[in-house]
């Protein structure tokens, strides 16, 4: 732990009372709070606690209507980001702000290039750049397009298009949602970094582990209030999460024993393509039995999305066989496997999940709309659809004003209920869930992942596909680690550590289950 | 509440913007714009034969406008409508003069049914092209324009033109018969009180194209096939995912929109004509997509966008002969007005989604944070 600031110096900054209602919200309610020079803040909430107006307040992006901000001690009025960057105040955003087909030193200093008699001046961009990333331990070549990098080191850029500004504190909004966990090793060691050199880091996130790994001090916001602030060595992550929520949340669900059933669910030699036709799964094979939840870990874009919509017949298969409750599927189509009773929460509910435009209740009964429960003949029936939609918001306390609200007007936590409250609904014999609790708070994830427990007792067969893996440890059976369109390895629960499976995940280990070799790529 | 009042006054404000625009274009060639307006209301609503005449003439692109809308809404830009109306136009006079024998409750409706099967046809390769080989409907549908206006003539000229014109320059078909023809609504509306002139030919096609509306509009918002019409449209993704056949429904839609095409000129042969003639009005399936896009695709929207098109010329030529104002700047007037209408809706409908947001931001924010009690 590094030394806090003395007492004698003013904070970096101090927000006094501060205040922000927007019509019919009070989303932050007399917020005080004080960043210290130097320190890792954390700023923990569920979603819609206010964590975000707040640090738009402190970026310039909204004014609040009552409260004082002070840095090292004096007002300041931040009206605008232009003015907060002149303050030295940075953010890095979640999702990035990069032109890919920009090199790194062009993206690092638009907007403030530097220039000499009118010209662009790129060679004292990159002396500057060069600079930067070596007081601060970045590896990064400024000459490299940023379309052709990772994901970490685009938030890399990020980080050092900031402090290129001359920033002092940074804000950093859920920096690790995009990351592997090994990226998020790295980021870790930049922050740590960044905090030696006397920088001020504000960090927004709602993964407890990673903020008790990085963070200073924690202040925990709810429904708009700061409901305590509380230096991260001492605490545990359910005591945090009980603050955020209101009331004692269990993170890691009793996994009540149930012995599989039939096979439910097989694919075998399943290759499937991905963008401009090459194989992104190659020959991936497993089965699911009732009662059964198989976990498939593994980083982003290896695969999964291609295996997901390939299970679930949106893909075809180019080689293998798809076997669902003991029918063969492979050509069978969306609407065949739907009619097994296959559930399906697709990674992005924009894309597969909803209709945006269309109303809570249309967007309920999606998928079940030929169902005699919501047809009567030729038209649609009213009541029925009505009915169950009412039933359903109770169940899944889906928060909307009204079953005809439109379901673009829904937060993401309630959109995402919307779709887990349907692909529960009529006893589902098979789920395929996809990154089921992405974008959800605490509260509404221990929700998700109670019912998938649930119906597992209940003999659901399960696939989770999950970028986070304590979602895949805590809740799958068996795990299979999936890399470069192949399962890898595979694990029974407890079969392995965070680390072992994250070495799989990134291709390190050669060992395992043999891989498919000569494929054409 | 507000926003459903601002929704119902946005297409008005709309077309009083165009009407102030035009309203430069005016006093530019040196008339008043009061007086000219003036001139157009007088004449276009204070006179019987004028509202027939607006109606008449709202009644192809009632169609039209149908037509093309059902195909936007599935997320297809049918452009052959004009084409499918020619067809559907020549396969009705078709059957009216070629047909003989039959009573008018069966020739009548065969006429149509002829119609219909045409523009079906003729919409069925651009859509069998898009689904299978992925050509472009935009561009298949207007080659099937150019294929259905050459045909046309074709036949006109050169196999059903009428032995009783020849040797005169005009080239027609034969008559139709009495019983392929359209019944006109003046015989119901005398009684009535209603004295429509003698000249009209506003006819049950009128009726017809209104019902049309009325029943996509109730099959859209209440069938089970019209809920996934809407859920194509707004998000083919996941209507597929749902195991909602895409080709499926978008190919049936088209189909249908060929159909209604097809009706597009039967007011104008069965109702006014009488035969089909190398002048049978051309350019209604075009008006069809301004039309739509006025009616932002919505069935019920349509008639008062094909009412509106109507207005403006039968106003036209109230201008152009009593305030002596060419019939071109109605024209522009109603490039305007459409314009207007496009831009008002993108801003209403941003400013209701965020409307939307707030409230359900406010009704989350509302509800107590009581998550995991909720059990299935």
């Amino acid at each position: 732990m590094p030394s806090l600031t003395p007492l004698t110096m003013s904070p970096a900054i101090e927000l006094i009372d501060i205040t922000k209602r927007f019509p019919g919200v009070l989303a932050n309610d007399r917020i005080s709070l004080q960043i210290e020079r130097g320190e890792i803040h954390a700023l923990v909430g569920e979603n819609g606690a206010g964590k975000s107006t707040l640090m738009k307040i402190l970026y310039g992006l909204h004014q609040p209507d009552a409260g004082t901000i002070r840095m090292a001690g004096n007002p300041v009025s931040l009206v605008s980001p232009r003015r907060a960057i002149a303050l030295g105040i940075g953010m890095v955003h979640q999702h990035f702000k990069l032109i890919p087909r920009f090199t790194v030193a062009e993206n690092v200093v638009l907007g403030s290039e530097p220039s000499r008699a009118g010209r662009l001046d790129m060679n004292a961009a990159r002396v500057r750049l060069r600079a930067l990333c070596a007081q601060y331990g970045f590896v990064l070549d400024p000459d490299a397009e940023v379309g052709t990098l990772s994901v970490g080191e685009q938030q890399r850029v990020e980080i050092v298009k900031v402090l290129y500004r001359g920033a002092e504190v940074l804000i950093l909004d859920e920096p690790t949602a995009v990351l592997t966990p090994q990226e998020v090793d790295d980021l870790f060691g930049n922050l740590r970094r960044l905090r030696a050199e006397g920088k001020t880091i504000i960090f927004i996130s709602h993964i407890l582990e990673e903020v008790l790994a990085i963070a200073d001090r924690i202040t925990v916001l709810r429904r708009g209030r700061v409901v305590g602030t509380l230096p991260a060595a001492g605490v545990t992550k359910a005591q945090i999460a009980e603050l955020m929520v209101g009331r004692p949340v269990l993170l890691d669900l009793p996994v009540p024993p149930v012995s599989p059933g039939a096979v439910r669910l097989e694919v075998q030699g399943a290759v499937v393509a991905g963008a401009r036709g090459r194989p992104a799964v190659r020959g991936v094979s497993f089965a699911v039995r009732s009662g059964e939840i198989y976990g498939i870990a593994g980083v982003e874009g290896n695969g999964q999305t291609e295996l997901v919509e390939a299970l679930v017949g949106l893909r075809p298969l180019i080689a293998g066989r798809l076997t669902i409750m003991g029918q063969d599927v492979t050509h069978g189509g969306p609407r065949a496997i739907r009619l097994l009773g296959v559930g399906h929460i697709p990674e992005d509910r924009h894309v597969r999940g909803l209709v945006l435009p269309m109303e809570v209740r249309e967007n309920l009964i999606l998928g079940h709309h030929g169902r005699p429960t919501f047809c009567s003949g030729l038209l649609l029936n009213q009541e029925g659809i009505d009915a169950f939609s009412d039933d359903r918001i109770e169940r899944f306390d889906i928060r909307t004003p009204s079953v005809q609200t439109p379901a673009l007007a829904l937060s993401g936590g309630n959109q995402q209920k919307v779709i887990v409250a349907r692909e529960f609904a009529f006893a589902p014999s098979v789920l395929i869930a996809a990154q089921p609790t992405r974008g959800l708070d605490i509260g509404a994830t221990e929700f998700v992942r109670r019912q998938v427990l649930e119906a597992r007792s209940a003999g659901l067969a399960v696939v989770l596909v999950s970028a986070m893996l304590d979602e895949i440890l805590s809740l799958a059976d068996r795990i299979g680690v999936i890399h470069a369109g192949d399962i890898v390895a595979e694990f029974p629960r407890g079969g392995a550590t965070p680390r072992e499976i994250g070495l799989y995940m990134t291709g390190g280990s050669s060992s395992g289950r043999a891989r498919v070799e000569g494929q054409p790529a | 509440m507000r926003l459903a009042l601002l929704q119902a006054m946005t297409p008005p404000l709309a077309i009083l913007f165009g009407f102030v625009a035009a309203a430069g274009i005016i006093l530019a060639i040196g008339k008043d714009p009061l007086d000219v307006y003036g001139m157009m209301l007088r004449f276009s609503l204070t006179r019987v034969d004028s509202i027939a005449a607006i109606l008449f003439k709202a009644t192809p692109l009632i169609f039209a406008g149908l037509g093309v809308a059902l195909s936007f809404r599935v997320n297809l830009w049918n452009i052959g409508v004009e084409g499918q109306y020619y067809v559907g136009a020549f396969a009705a006079a078709w059957v009216g003069f070629a047909i003989r024998g039959l009573p008018a409750a069966i020739h009548l409706p065969l006429a149509i049914v002829a119609a219909l099967a045409a523009g079906m046809l003729w919409a069925l390769v651009p859509i069998v092209l898009r689904l299978k080989r992925g050509a472009h409907e935009v561009i298949t549908t207007i080659m099937m324009n150019y294929i259905a206006g050459a045909l046309v003539l074709y036949l006109l000229a050169d196999v059903f033109r009428d032995p009783a014109q020849a040797g005169s320059p005009r080239v027609r078909t034969p008559e139709l018969l009495p019983s392929a023809r359209v019944p006109l609504l003046r015989p119901l509306l005398e009684p009535l009180g209603i004295p429509i002139p003698e000249h009209s030919a506003l006819n049950w096609f009128l009726v017809l194209g209104i019902a049309l509306c009325v029943l996509a509009s109730f099959l859209l918002a209440r069938s089970r096939f019209g809920y996934e019409v809407r859920a194509v449209a707004a998000n083919p993704a996941a209507a597929e995912a749902a195991g909602i056949g895409l080709g499926r429904v978008q190919f049936l839609v088209f189909l249908i929109s060929g159909a209604i095409a097809g009706l597009v000129g039967l007011s104008d042969v069965l109702g006014f004509f009488g035969y089909f003639d190398i002048d049978f009005p051309k350019g209604l399936g075009f008006l069809g997509i301004s039309v739509a896009l006025l009616a932002r695709n919505n069935p019920l929207g349509i008639i008062p966008a094909a009412l509106l098109f109507g207005f403006l010329d039968r106003g036209a030529q109230g201008v152009q002969v009593f305030a002596g104002v060419p019939r071109e700047v109605i024209t522009i007037l109603q490039a305007i007005v459409i314009l207007a209408i496009v831009v008002a809706y993108e801003l209403l409908t941003r400013y209701v989604r965020t409307q939307r947001k707030r409230e359900a931001q406010r009704v989350a924010a509302a509800a107590p944070a009581a998550m995991g009690e909720a059990v299935p």
